[in-house]
């Protein structure tokens, strides 16, 4: 043990660090740390909005998407950020909270993005997560769907799709199922 | 869990339950295997001068609760020794009360607290006693021996097991230093050697069957599919499709060199489509990246060339092995057919659901086709040499063809003595070459060996173990018997190495540590559940661990 | 009661602390100060599971004599095929309890004290009174967490703050073992991405083009539960919620012709399953309490720093030096002391840091552990940490408390300890 210590000494005094430790008090966590850094390299721009229902809790978040473009253009969806203390060894947890038409987010709200699943890697960042997110309402992916009719839609009938779309984000019904309305 | 399951459903039983982390890696097949075994354990061999034994057996006992927890068939401890206060202070299967008592049989006691299903039993009378009765070793699949023991106790015991062909691991710790040598028969095959995944793919993608060729028809208008089927083409018909391509630019080639191979995979990649929102075709991408590693043409292993012109193959008796019979008839499969059977796994890819589960019909039932034609030799083989105990299980035939590519024959080698035959010396001073090798401490302990043994005849007393001079003449006999047999000198940078592991086997006077010995039972237990199950690779057939530098090396002597 | 000779009992032990050894340190003095002092050394075991069965019983004959275990799990079927000290009966009880209980038994004259419970329940007083930590867990949160903790405690002034953590872990055949000198050495954090993520299969392809047995059981899993069964919470030890998942994923398989749906696949793939064998724990368990004898008597050298086993063919073993990472969130930015005036704004306290030597924070973003201080970005946050610019330190954190800072210029962040003048 003696000579540990005695190794320490030495790195400090090279090193001449002022550290010093805590008492009782709680250290900011490595995953609060990250997203603190994450949330602070952001590129929102005009079309996204983040909100914190508690300020101090900054791994619980809502981020609203107001595609200013595309088919999805004039919706306002939200999606809620829950980003455990593991991360960013598991990537952080994104669901809709709204009932939306979409081939790639589920009527529960579960998002195929393979960042946020297969392809998370810890170097990857927040931001990377909210481009990818966005990109859905641009790009809705009809080849490796969740909302398999909602695909198929998009497939086979573009037109009849941007219909779809139109009238779920105003609440209406399509195939069956009510949507949420998301124009507001 | 300890809600009963419910009814209409067909769970796993208790046992299941209890064994199901280690079902996971050596399944029903291992299972049972381990529960048709009983061990041996010779825990101690009489006294050293006035001790009971100095050889506290830790090891054994270790590597026995790691036989038990899992659920081996049973064991017998050997060891005439009775417990000592020493004992406690070591061995966690005894307790206070045990002091004085019969060691085989108060280790024995706590061991089979561990496992109901485990049948265990001890011996008090001294191993060479019990092998004058000739149906006592005969009972058991492997045998573990806690040395330091007798010089003429372990011949006598190894050569009776190598005479009836059952596996001896040998062990010994002093402090932070251990060893263990495996003797197996000259011969001792595997089957389910575990080989990582990856490397057990075999796609035919350069020679395909016709049924497997015959599928590319489904994919002629690859061109004109729309963008969904287009990004669902399993990427196994992707490379099929453009070696076709390929060979009607190259007079009928397929690409056969590095530079090939990249041009061909530029072809593959040219096919992409790219004018999408992501910017490619995930199934393009596996095509891609399966060029290098997929398009190579069958070659058999060396490994498996060599078991092929094994005698053991070539010449079959009624006495073989099964293993051999089915050996013999995957070879007259390859040399008709120029490849092994087919094992019929297919990676996960990109795909429809439907057109994945055709194409893995394609490789299921080639591998069904071919293992048919591997049971119809075997069952001539075993019509030629009949009468044979009994016909070889098709189940047997059919796990032997999946890992034909992987089997392995270890050509077991007996418990390594210094004045062994020329290998092991040769082995030793190739070893002792390098600095950081741990081959000294392997010496180390053939000295303590030898001191042990000059203890228990009598020819030294006991305190030998904690004499410089007994322990230096010891090196110096070492070195004299590895530079007389491979006549090459020992440097004097290699002499101090051997020593300072024979000082601090010294400073422990041949006594153990718990960790180390506990961490020893643990890698022989491995070894030993190698041997029985048949499984994995076992060791071929040293390993010495240094504690000091926590590192391990493995030997063949 | 039998008298037990305990010089006689130890001896072996002993030998190997009273006399110096070839490569034990010039400087070494063996004898009954370092036997004494391996006595004293309070030790802590995190987890009593296939490592910390181990553990405990290796410490118990190492001559340890007080000892702490920490578990929060109570004993299932499964755990019998390696973890030694449980038997039939002791299912449902608490691991750390029956283990403490069973190894105190057997090895008379130790002594081990139970917590059942989270690591995160205990602060940093409980962790300073220990000497060293060992773990065996097979989580990696709790690992970070434990971790990470044993950085912060790290006290320049004070040698005993410094406590090494010793972790080993396994699956199937092989494992590891690795010593750790929190902010000295390499810590789990530098070591992060050693552990292979879990491996997962895009949500799509288990939603609409499953091809193996397992993205059916994912589906039933992850998707058809929250459709069919929303009000009920997934539990994977309730074994009729296993049985429906079970059930749900054999119909998909069956809808898609997907041979190799099974029960214990099905166990397999919701409660992540590694398999675990007795004898690759005690081989990786021994490692770390071979070391735990070494680090707390000096009697050899210990381990620097890492140890990987492999034993599938043959025993195979890689020992070298991991690496510490300058950038490591957890070690390499270890909390600087500043002396602050409490009555300062957090404005103008932002204003020194502008002007701190080691770095000039010009657009900082700060917290504590309990709230969000300032954060220039995203807009509506900084609005809503605005109104703390204004307000005074005293109002905001605690005399000795802890801020973390990130500055964009900067790729490492900071840590300060806020001594108030």
């Amino acid at each position: 043990m003696l000579k540990i210590w005695s190794m320490k000494q030495q790195q400090q005094q090279a090193e001449n660090a002022e550290g010093g430790a805590g008492k009782k008090k709680k250290k900011v966590t490595a995953a609060q740390l990250r997203v603190q850094r994450d949330l602070q390299e952001l590129t929102l721009g005009t079309t996204m909005k983040m909100t914190f229902p508690n300020p101090d809790d900054i791994l619980n978040f809502v981020l609203v998407i107001s595609p200013d473009e595309g088919m999805y253009k004039g919706g306002h969806f939200n999606f809620s950020f829950n980003v455990n203390q593991n991360f960013p060894h598991d990537p952080p947890k994104v669901k809709c909270t709204q009932k939306i038409y979409h081939p790639n987010i589920d009527l529960e709200g579960n998002v195929c993005l393979n960042i946020l699943r297969e392809d998370w890697k810890p170097v990857l960042n927040l931001n990377a997560v909210i481009v990818g997110l966005q990109f859905l309402f641009l790009e809705p992916n009809a080849s490796d769907p969740l909302n398999k009719e909602a695909a198929e839609d998009l497939r086979t009938n573009r037109e009849g799709f941007k219909r779809n779309v139109r009238s779920a984000m105003q609440g209406g019904m399509v195939r069956g199922v009510k949507f949420e309305d998301v124009l507001r | 869990m300890t809600e009963a399951f419910p009814a209409a459903l067909v769970g796993p039983s208790s046992k299941e339950r209890k064994y199901d982390r280690q079902l996971r890696l050596w399944a029903a097949s291992g299972q049972q295997a381990l529960e048709e075994a009983r061990v041996l354990l010779v825990n101690s061999d009489g006294p050293w001068g006035e001790q009971s034994t100095g050889v506290s057996g830790v090891v054994g006992v270790e590597t026995l609760k790691n036989l038990v927890l899992p659920g081996i068939g049973g064991f017998t401890i050997v060891d005439p020794a009775l417990v000592t206060e020493p004992d406690l202070g070591v061995n966690f299967f005894l307790e206070e009360e045990s002091l004085g008592k019969s060691r085989a049989q108060e280790t024995c006691r706590l061991l089979r607290e561990l496992n109901p299903d485990v049948e265990g039993n001890s011996e008090s009378k001294p191993i060479t006693e019990l092998l004058q009765d000739p149906n006592f070793l005969p009972q058991f699949k492997l045998v573990l021996v806690s040395g330091p023991v007798k010089r003429s106790t372990l011949s006598s015991l190894s050569s009776a097991a190598k005479a009836l062909g059952i596996p001896v691991l040998y062990t010994r710790s002093v402090g932070f230093y251990s060893t263990f040598s495996l003797q197996l028969p000259a011969a001792f095959p595997i089957v389910e050697t575990h080989p990582d995944p990856e490397s057990t793919q075999d796609l035919r993608l350069l020679n395909p069957w016709p049924e497997l060729a015959a599928s590319l028809a489904g994919i002629s208008n690859l061109e004109t599919m729309d963008d969904h089927q287009h990004g669902h083409v399993p990427y196994i018909l992707l490379l099929l499709h453009y070696l076709e391509k390929w060979k009607e630019t190259h007079d009928g080639n397929l690409p056969s060199n590095y530079k090939e191979k990249i041009a061909f995979r530029e072809l593959v990649r040219s096919g992409a489509r790219t004018a999408n929102p992501e910017g490619g075709e995930e199934n393009y991408d596996e095509a891609v990246a399966a060029v290098l590693k997929s398009l190579n043409p069958f070659t058999l292993r060396s490994s498996l060339r060599e078991i092929f012109e094994m005698d053991e193959c070539n010449t079959l008796t009624s006495n073989s092995a099964d293993f051999w019979l089915i050996a013999s008839a995957i070879r007259d499969f390859y040399t008709k057919h120029r490849v092994l059977p087919l094992p019929g796994s297919l990676p996960d890819m990109k795909a429809q659901s439907a057109d994945y589960v055709s194409l893995q019909n394609i490789y299921k039932s080639k591998a069904r086709e071919d293992l048919a034609e591997v049971i119809e030799t075997v069952r001539g083989l075993e019509a030629k040499l009949s009468p044979r105990p009994g016909q070889i299980a098709d189940k047997d035939i059919e796990v032997f063809c999946k890992n034909a590519a992987h089997i392995k024959v270890i050509h077991g080698r007996d418990l390594p003595l210094l004045d062994g035959d020329t290998h092991t010396l040769k082995a030793i001073h190739n070893a002792l070459g390098d600095p950081e090798s741990l081959i000294s401490t392997f010496l180390g302990f053939n000295i303590l060996d030898s001191i042990i043994t000059e203890i228990q005849t009598g020819a030294l007393n006991q305190e030998a173990l904690e004499s410089s001079l007994a322990w230096e003449a010891g090196v110096d006999r070492v070195i004299q018997s590895l530079t007389s047999e491979v006549s090459a000198t020992i440097d004097e940078e290699t002499k101090q190495r051997i020593l300072r592991t024979t000082q601090e086997l010294q400073r422990m006077q041949g006594g153990d540590l718990h960790n180390v010995s506990a961490l020893t039972g643990g890698l022989v237990a491995q070894e030993a559940l190698k041997v029985i199950t048949r499984q994995y690779v076992p060791l071929d057939n040293t390993c010495v661990f240094d504690g000091i530098r926590s590192r391990s090396e493995m030997y063949r002597l | 009661m039998v008298e037990i000779n305990q010089t006689l009992r130890w001896k072996h032990l002993y030998n190997v602390l009273s006399r110096p050894g070839p490569f034990s340190d010039e400087d070494w003095v063996p004898g009954p100060e370092t036997i004494s002092a391996l006595e004293s050394s309070k030790i802590l075991v995190i987890g009593a599971g296939g490592l910390g069965c181990e553990i405990l019983k290796n410490l118990a004959l190492s001559g340890f004599k007080d000892i702490h275990v920490i578990d929060m799990d109570t004993i299932d079927i499964s755990n019998l095929n390696r973890q030694f000290l449980f038997r039939q009966s002791d299912i449902g009880k608490p691991k750390a309890e029956v283990a403490a209980a069973f190894v105190e038994k057997r090895v008379k004259g130790v002594k081990i004290t139970p917590y059942v419970g989270k690591i995160q329940d205990k602060d940093e007083d409980y962790y300073m009174q220990f000497k060293i930590v060992v773990c065996g867990l097979d989580s990696i949160e709790a690992r970070r967490w434990i971790n990470s903790t044993l950085v912060s405690m790290v006290d320049f002034e004070n040698p005993e703050s410094l406590k090494p953590l010793i972790d080993g872990g396994t699956e199937g055949f092989k494992g590891q073992a690795r010593v750790i000198l929190p902010t000295l050495s390499s810590c789990i954090e530098c070591q992060l991405d050693m552990h292979a993520p879990r491996p997962a299969v895009p949500l799509c392809t288990i939603a609409t083009i499953p091809r193996q047995p397992q993205h059916c059981i994912e589906w039933a899993h992850q998707i058809a539960w929250q459709e069919q069964r929303k009000d009920d919470t997934f539990d994977s030890d309730d074994l009729e919620h296993i049985g429906w998942i079970y059930n749900a994923a054999l119909e998909r398989s069956k809808q898609f012709q997907i041979p190799g749906v099974t029960f214990q696949m099905t166990q397999g793939v919701v409660k992540n399953i590694i398999p675990a064998i007795a004898s690759t724990n005690a081989v990786i368990a021994a490692a770390t309490t071979s070391e735990a004898l070494k680090i707390a008597t000096a009697c050899n050298p210990y381990l620097e720093n890492y140890m990987m086993y492999a034993g599938e063919e043959g025993v195979y073993t890689y020992t070298f030096e991991a690496e510490k990472k300058p950038d490591c969130p957890v070690c390499g930015n270890l909390a600087r002391k500043m002396t602050v005036d409490p009555n300062m704004t957090l404005e103008a306290f932002i204003e020194t840091l502008g002007e701190r030597p080691e770095a000039q924070l010009k657009k900082p973003s700060m917290r504590t552990e309990e709230k969000t201080l300032y954060q220039r970005f995203p807009p509506q946050l900084e609005e809503q940490t605005r109104p703390n610019l204004k307000l005074k330190l005293r109002d905001l954190i605690e005399d000795g408390q802890e801020i973390a800072v990130s500055d964009p210029a900067y790729t490492i962040d900071f840590r300060y300890r806020l001594d108030f003048s």
